[in-house]
């Protein structure tokens, strides 16, 4: 009989690409999901047309200073940080329990997530650092892009950013967001991504189950395939109508 | 104010009752050292209007550290009568004294059924120490 810690519970939901409205929503619906019932979930997702999200406190008038990205839809994340262009790139959101342990450590369970996606990259042949110096920027003079942007955490491919991610807390659950930039997009120039930097045409497929499996032993989880449950469908669906697809929400600051 | 005389929400807001020159009780709020802590590098804050109405266990602000936006909630039910608007300017504050110049807001106790779930000293105590593990 194996004395092994049990462990936990992990729903692993790969979603097809949808609108950045319903992106957003589904996300709040899991975090509340996790604060109320303790559902621990890892989803993975894209982006149906290249889309702009804003951190959660920055001002909707400056996307203007950013001119490849003004044609693209606008969306407002729950997590903090800098904007990000979501079009050649992997989408992750990890929900996780206030019974976890590294529910109290944000800065913890940042780096372990993305030592767990650094493995996968150097698999791959894809030279990935881990930022643990980052030069102080003045409050306020942060750059508008969140891959413009320096924290202990985030993942470096020589000076370049490839990776990087924020957090959400919410009655003691924690939502972890995060981007991994496949390749530069049009609608975001000045940011190389892997493909541009490294030669590696990584894809969802190659990332989504090796991310997770490395995350499993670092995490404690049992992934188990899953998609929405339906009282967590139906959260989305009134999020999406009430805020994230309401410009007065996206607009808000 | 002395941490020992401090009442803790489950959410490392603290609270201190007293009476206005009216009679009224105020409840001065906060978030714990603990909680500064954990939150690490503060980079803003979002406080709510005077005159707003909360009731226990709503959120009524949220901060922002380097990687993470977390709520603030209130611990007890009433109008808010007052903020500590310095924080959007000295935000250290909530780090360098979090039970003093960095309280939050007062709010006016429309119902005082909420203080007894709140916790004392000794018991926030031993929930930091089980958190913290």
């Amino acid at each position: 009989m194996s004395n092994a810690p049990a462990r936990l519970p992990c729903r692993l939901i790969a979603d097809a690409p949808a609108e950045g409205a319903w992106n957003m929503a589904v996300d709040e619906a899991l975090l509340e999901s996790a604060a109320a019932s303790g559902r621990c979930s890892l989803r993975f997702y894209q982006w149906r047309q290249p889309t702009l999200s804003l951190g959660y406190f920055q001002s909707h008038a400056v996307r203007a200073s950013h001119h490849a990205s003004r044609a693209c839809p606008l969306v407002r994340r729950q997590t903090g940080g800098g904007a990000i262009l979501h079009d050649r790139e992997l989408t992750y959101s990890l929900f996780i329990p206030q019974s976890h342990p590294l529910a109290v450590d944000s800065t913890r369970l940042y780096v372990v997530v993305h030592e767990a996606i650094q493995a996968v990259l150097q698999a791959h042949r894809v030279s990935a650092t881990i930022c643990a110096n980052p030069h102080k920027v003045a409050k306020g003079e942060e750059p508008f892009l969140c891959f413009q942007r320096r924290a202990i955490g985030d993942m470096l491919s020589g000076t370049a950013k490839i990776c990087g991610s924020a957090q959400r807390r919410r009655h003691g659950a924690v939502l972890q967001h995060g981007s991994l930039l496949f390749a530069q997009s049009g609608c975001a120039p000045e940011l190389p991504g892997i493909l541009e930097l490294c030669g590696q045409p990584l894809t969802p497929a190659a990332v989504i189950t090796a991310v997770a499996h490395e995350l499993a032993g670092r995490l404690g989880f049992d992934f188990q395939p899953g998609e929405l449950e339906t009282d967590e469908f139906e959260a989305a669906t009134g999020l999406l109508s009430r805020k994230y697809a309401n410009p007065t929400w996206t607009e808000r600051r | 104010m002395k941490q020992e005389e401090l009442l803790y929400a489950k959410t490392h807001e603290w609270v201190h009752v007293d009476r206005d020159a009216a009679g009224e009780k105020i409840a001065t709020v906060g978030i714990s050292h603990f909680a500064v802590e954990a939150l690490t590098d503060l980079v803003y804050i979002e406080l709510p209007e005077v005159g707003r109405q909360v009731k226990a266990g709503e959120s009524f602000g949220e901060v922002e550290s380097v990687k993470a936006v977390s709520d603030l909630y209130s611990p007890v039910s009433g109008e808010i009568v007052d903020i500590n608007g310095s924080l959007t300017m000295k935000l250290d504050q909530l780090h360098d004294d979090p039970y003093g110049a960095g309280w939050i807001v007062k709010i006016k106790l429309s119902d005082e059924s909420a203080l007894k779930n709140l916790l004392d000293y000794k018991a926030y105590q031993a929930q930091c120490a089980e958190e913290g593990h």
